[in-house]
């Protein structure tokens, strides 16, 4: 077994175990440090398939910022999260069972001799010196112009759709520009009204009358 | 090329370790003597008030999404810098138009208030 | 790919509706709530000039751009002009509705313009990636315009539905369109085909990718056994949204399975045949059976539209020209009756009230003559009653099934006779439940007075379309022609 391999193995051990955890630990936030390791993990399958910038992006985006996003949203939702997950141990059985079926019949098909997948030659490794980085860019921004022009199209939508669900003015904010502030002159605020002087009428009070 | 990240690994390894390490030390060796009363979550001093949940403002979401939408045109920054010579002015000019309909969206969250706090 | 190679004419409706888009995108930032009616318009005219665009670059045959990820072929112009114009009725149909409900701001107009801009790119896509991207670019818009109504519960819980499910389809899209590239080499539709032509692809991996593929495929398009979204969404949806996605992403969705499983696995249709055989009789089955329980006019239509989508995919089992022709010809029907259709719920509809009950429709006749015949002539189109256009898209796929004479079931050929007795029977089960809708306006005594009050260009926009319905029906020669006609430029190509 070589090398490679057993890092592999061992990888892969991590990530299925991780991934189980992330579907059934109690609490949220421990569920999305496991997915964490989930991906860091597959991180590293990307490295043994030798494309070190998909590896380096998985983490950068989905670990630094994705995971970001999901403890915000956990952190959101007050929800009980014991009371939502009531029945899931009941259920888990027959969820088990369709997912061992479904596997059972992808191992089966992807394992016959017809499927020849033995016959896929290992890609061949790559000179020290080999960067996808560039292979990449030389495909991203000249073959794939309008994937990659569509994919800020798509970025673009993100923003708008984030802004338009979740943005409200808020009613009771206390919120003041401090430029508008700045702004105002006195003119603004103190308008001085020209009046014609009239004079109250002292009202003479009978009983009012200086004593004698 | 994998031989070079082969430091890499180590360093993940051993990393761990001293993460771990500790971990299992303090469980291993230091005296553990727990009971119900020990083991009960207190509030200083008093049974807690509350749940520990509470409910954050749904505009951190917003922070946080926003930033990871830059975060990804940024991802597709780095090969573009990388591969920029061979790539010429065409490269430039598929980079410029990604760049601008993502200042469109820059434009439309800094005009909606987005990124104000009040 | 350098700038001599770069020729935006095949996309220039796409190129301007973006530019078109981005442009209302930041103007209606400047426009106070009062003047929103500026953004309104700049839609439809944009809608409008797209429409123009496609019609003054059309070309009688295919023509690829962006390296062969951009196709530009009769069938997809032709679906193009149709989504233009059934994105510019969603939007006048539904200018009220969503006035009185807080939803007429300029983002509503905008993500609707996003999805149509993804319905473009899939419509024209003959490479996987940008296939899937303008899925995504799609159904990113309609979550959002599903949950646009914020107080809204009911729309808030079918956003989230459709969004977990689409994911999932997604996944299994994904899964199936990595393992095609596995077995070929390549993610482009032409070199897929010519890959399994040449016979040296692997063909288990193949089959077993294009297993997850027409799963993918039927979860978008709301067939059983992926239908379970379907009810729910149409339902919890605020109305216009439902005829958002009820409408113009049927058009997309049908060149999405023409672009896959056609042009790219066209040479596999004796693999995917029995499995459309299957998906088809199983949703004309329980979409029509289904739709007899609805108490919930929206539930009803969208068990309704499960049928329909059986129904459609008997025009591609079929896998000919004539065929896909019918198909493509139901398709487009089937949207402008849906348009028809909801947009009279969207007339009834006021603030303040909803019609989405059976109940709701009772009487119409008494309260307004005109509305009720314009729903009569939906309702008889759907079930398939002469002279409307349902008849003859439905008579079109069964008999395209008919000239089949058997399909291949994977265990050995079936008579194809079965299939279409079987179609032609659940479409006698579903006039039950339209006529139904037919008895309540006609027969029983109104429940409200409530008056109708409908925009001026709604009302003949809303009449056209249903007055469409019947010449259709009295007349379908030009437009199954132009089907034909589109189908065989566009296949012949790839």
């Amino acid at each position: 077994m070589s090398f490679p391999l057993i890092v592999f193995y061992v990888l892969s051990a991590i990530l299925l175990f991780s991934a189980f955890k992330v579907v059934t630990a109690k609490n949220p936030v421990h569920a999305a440090l496991w997915l964490v390791l989930a991906f860091f993990t597959s991180s590293g399958h990307w490295l043994l398939l030798q494309a070190e910038f998909l590896a380096i992006a998985l983490v950068l985006v989905y670990v630094g910022a994705v995971m970001v996003l999901f403890l915000f949203v956990v952190m959101m939702l007050d929800i009980n999260i014991e009371k939502m997950r009531a029945g899931f141990w009941q259920h888990f059985p027959l969820a088990a069972t369709v997912g061992l079926i479904m596997v059972a019949e992808m191992v089966l098909i992807l394992a016959s001799p017809q499927a020849h997948l033995a016959g896929y030659e290992a890609a061949a490794p790559l000179a020290a010196d080999a960067s996808n980085v560039k292979v990449l860019g030389l495909q991203i921004y000249t073959t794939y112009l309008m994937p990659f022009e569509l994919a800020a199209v798509l970025l673009l939508l993100a923003i708008v759709a984030a802004i338009a669900l979740t943005q409200r003015e808020r009613k009771d904010g206390k919120y003041v520009d401090p430029a508008m502030q700045v702004e105002v002159k006195a003119a603004d605020r103190l308008s001085i009204v020209k009046m014609a002087a009239v004079r109250d009428e002292p009202v003479i009070n009978e009983t009012n009358e200086p004593q004698a | 090329m994998l031989q070079n990240y082969f430091p890499i690994l180590l360093f993940v390894i051993v990393g761990l370790m001293v993460g771990v390490g500790p971990i299992v030390l303090g469980k291993l060796v230091s005296p553990n003597r727990p009971d119900p009363e020990k083991l009960s979550p207190y509030e200083c001093g008093f049974e807690a008030f509350e749940d520990t949940r509470m409910r954050f403002d749904v505009r951190y979401y917003l922070v946080a999404i926003l930033f990871i939408l830059f975060d990804l045109e940024i991802a597709f920054l780095f090969p573009w810098a990388v591969v920029l010579k061979e790539i010429g002015m065409f490269g430039f000019g598929a980079m410029l138009v990604f760049l601008a309909i993502l200042t469109i969206g820059f434009i439309y969250e800094w005009k909606k208030g987005a990124l104000e706090w009040e | 790919m350098n700038w001599a190679d770069l020729n935006l004419m095949p996309a220039l409706p796409e190129i301007f509706l973006l530019a078109a888009l981005s442009f209302i995108l930041v103007l209606d930032l400047f426009i106070p709530d009062e003047k929103r009616d500026v953004t309104y318009g700049l839609s439809l005219l944009t809608l409008a000039a797209c429409a123009a665009l496609q019609l003054a670059t059309f070309e009688p045959f295919a023509t690829t751009t962006f390296s062969g990820m951009f196709v530009d072929d009769p069938m997809a112009d032709i679906i193009k002009v149709a989504m233009y114009g059934v994105t510019a009725a969603v939007l006048v149909y539904t200018r009220q509705y969503v006035a009185d409900r807080g939803m007429f701001r300029g983002e509503y107009y905008t993500l609707s313009l996003f999805a149509l801009l993804g319905m473009n790119v899939m419509v024209s896509s003959s490479h996987f990636l940008t296939l899937y991207i303008g899925l995504e670019l799609l159904s990113l818009a309609l979550y959002a315009l599903i949950a646009l109504r914020r107080d809204s519960a009911a729309g808030t819980e079918a956003a989230m539905k459709y969004f977990v499910l689409g994911a999932l389809a997604s996944g299994m899209l994904l899964y199936g369109m990595s393992m095609v590239y596995g077995a070929t080499g390549s993610l482009a539709i032409s070199e897929i085909a010519a890959a399994i032509a040449s016979g040296h692809s692997n063909a288990v991996l193949l089959v077993f990718g294009l297993v997850f593929l027409v799963a993918g495929l039927a979860f978008k398009l709301g067939a059983v056994p992926f239908h379970m979204w379907v009810p729910d969404v149409y339902q919890g949806s605020p109305t216009a949204v439902t005829l958002m996605l009820g409408a113009a992403p049927k058009l997309a969705a049908f060149v999405f399975i023409i672009r896959i499983l056609v042009q790219g696995m066209g040479e596999l249709s004796g693999d995917w045949q029995g499995m459309l055989v299957l998906i088809a009789a199983l949703s004309m089955m329980i979409g029509n059976v289904a739709a007899i329980a609805q108490t919930n006019i929206k539930r009803m239509l969208a068990y309704s539209t499960i049928s329909h989508m059986g129904f459609l995919l008997l025009g591609l089992l079929a896998a000919n020209e004539q065929g896909y022709a019918s198909a493509m010809f139901y398709a487009m029907v089937y949207v402008l009756t849906t348009l028809a259709g909801f947009g009279v719920l969207l007339a009834l509809s006021h603030a303040g009230f909803e019609c989405e009950k059976l109940e709701d429709l009772k009487g119409l006749n008494q309260r307004n003559s005109w509305y009720a015949f314009l729903m009569l002539l939906v309702m008889f189109s759907m079930a398939g009653i002469p002279p409307l256009a349902g008849f003859y898209a439905k008579f079109a796929v069964i008999k395209s099934v008919v000239d089949l004479g058997a399909v291949n079931m994977g265990f050995g050929m079936v008579s194809a006779l079965y299939l279409a007795v079987f179609a032609v029977m659940m479409s006698l089960v579903g006039a039950f439940y339209y006529l139904r809708v037919v008895k309540n306006m006609y027969f029983d005594d109104k429940q409200s007075d409530a008056p109708i009050v409908v925009r001026g260009e709604m009302k003949v926009l809303l009449s056209v379309n249903a007055l469409a319905l019947l010449v259709l029906g009295v007349l379908p020669q030009g437009l199954i022609e132009l089907c034909i006609e589109a189908m065989r430029q566009s296949l012949a190509v790839l």
